[in-house]
C-alpha cells in the first residue's frame, strides 16, 4: 500500500503532466514529451531541470547517428514520490466523499 | 502540505494524471494498419512461391521485403520516441501479444497443408490469406485489449480510485 504524501513540487500543473507522462514510460524522448504536452523547448527544459534538481528524473544526452538526442527517465525516487502524490490526491477526494471515475 | 487543496482540485489533478497517461499509451500503440500490411506482405510472398516462376518469386519477395521493412521500420522509429513501462502490460498483456502470432500460425499452416493435400494449386496462398484475414480482424482487437489492460494498470488506476 502506497503511503499518501502530497508533493508541492510535482503538483504544479505542468510538472504533474510531465511526471504523469514519464510515469507511464521507461524513458521518453525530449521531443516526444514536448510535442505530447504542447510545450516549448525552453519551458520543458526548465521544468525538467527542476525535476532533476529534486532528484526525480534522469536526463541523458546522446546521439543517434549524428543527431543529438535527449531522453528522460523518471527514477525510483521520482516514481515513488509521484505514486505517493497520486495516493494523497485520492485521499483528499475520498475524504470529501466524492468518487473519482477513471477517464478513458 | 496538501491540506489547502480542495477535493475538486484534487479530482481534476487525478483526471489530468489519467488522461496524460492515456495519451502516452495511445501515442505509442502499434497502429492497426500494421497487422494488415504484415499479413498482405506474407500473401505477396506466398503467391510468388506458389506460382513458382522466377519473376513471380522475385516480385513476391520484393513486395514482402518492402512491406515488412516499411511497417516494422515505421513502428521501430516510433518506438524511439518513448518506451512504455513493461509493468503496464502485465502477464495478461504479454499473453495476448503471444496469442496473436500463435493463432495466425496455428490456423494458417494447417490450412496450407490441407490445401496442398486437397491438390489445390496455391496452398501457401490459401494459408497466408487466412493469416491475413486473422491479422486484419484480430490485430485491432489485440490493440483494444492491450489499451484496456494498460489503462487499468496505469498509476492512478493501479493505486485504486476510492
Amino acid at each position: 500500500m502506497t503511503e499518501p504524501k502530497f508533493n508541492e513540487l510535482i503538483h504544479a500543473p505542468t510538472r504533474l503532466s510531465i511526471v504523469s507522462l514519464l510515469a507511464a514510460t521507461e524513458w521518453s524522448d525530449f521531443k516526444f514529451i514536448r510535442d505530447n504536452l504542447g510545450m516549448s523547448d525552453s519551458a520543458l527544459s526548465k521544468q525538467l531541470t527542476t525535476l532533476e534538481e529534486a532528484g526525480y528524473v534522469e536526463i541523458r544526452k546522446g546521439f543517434v547517428g549524428k543527431r543529438p538526442r535527449t531522453s528522460v527517465r523518471l527514477n525510483r525516487a521520482g516514481r515513488a514520490a509521484f505514486e505517493r502524490h497520486v495516493a494523497a490526491l485520492q485521499e483528499i477526494v475520498a475524504r470529501s466523499g466524492a468518487s473519482v471515475i477513471p477517464s478513458r | 502540505m496538501g491540506e489547502d487543496v480542495r477535493p475538486d482540485e484534487a479530482a481534476r489533478a487525478l483526471d489530468e494524471v489519467r488522461r496524460g497517461q492515456a495519451r502516452v499509451i495511445d501515442a505509442t500503440m502499434i497502429p492497426s494498419w500494421f497487422y494488415g500490411v504484415v499479413g498482405a506482405s506474407n500473401v505477396a510472398l506466398a503467391v510468388g512461391l506458389d506460382i513458382g516462376r522466377p519473376v513471380a518469386i522475385a516480385t513476391g519477395a520484393v513486395l514482402f521485403g518492402l512491406g515488412i521493412v516499411g511497417s516494422v521500420g515505421w513502428v521501430a522509429v516510433g518506438a524511439q520516441r518513448a518506451q512504455l513501462r513493461n509493468e503496464l502490460l502485465g502477464p495478461l498483456g504479454i499473453l495476448a501479444i503471444v496469442a496473436l502470432p500463435a493463432l495466425v500460425v496455428g490456423v494458417s499452416v494447417p490450412v496450407a497443408f490441407a490445401a496442398e493435400a486437397a491438390g489445390w494449386g496455391y496452398p501457401a496462398t490459401a494459408g497466408t490469406l487466412i493469416g491475413f484475414v486473422l491479422m486484419v480482424i484480430c490485430g485491432p482487437v489485440l490493440n483494444r485489449l492491450l489499451r484496456r489492460i494498460m489503462l487499468a494498470n496505469r498509476t492512478g488506476s493501479r493505486l485504486g480510485a476510492p
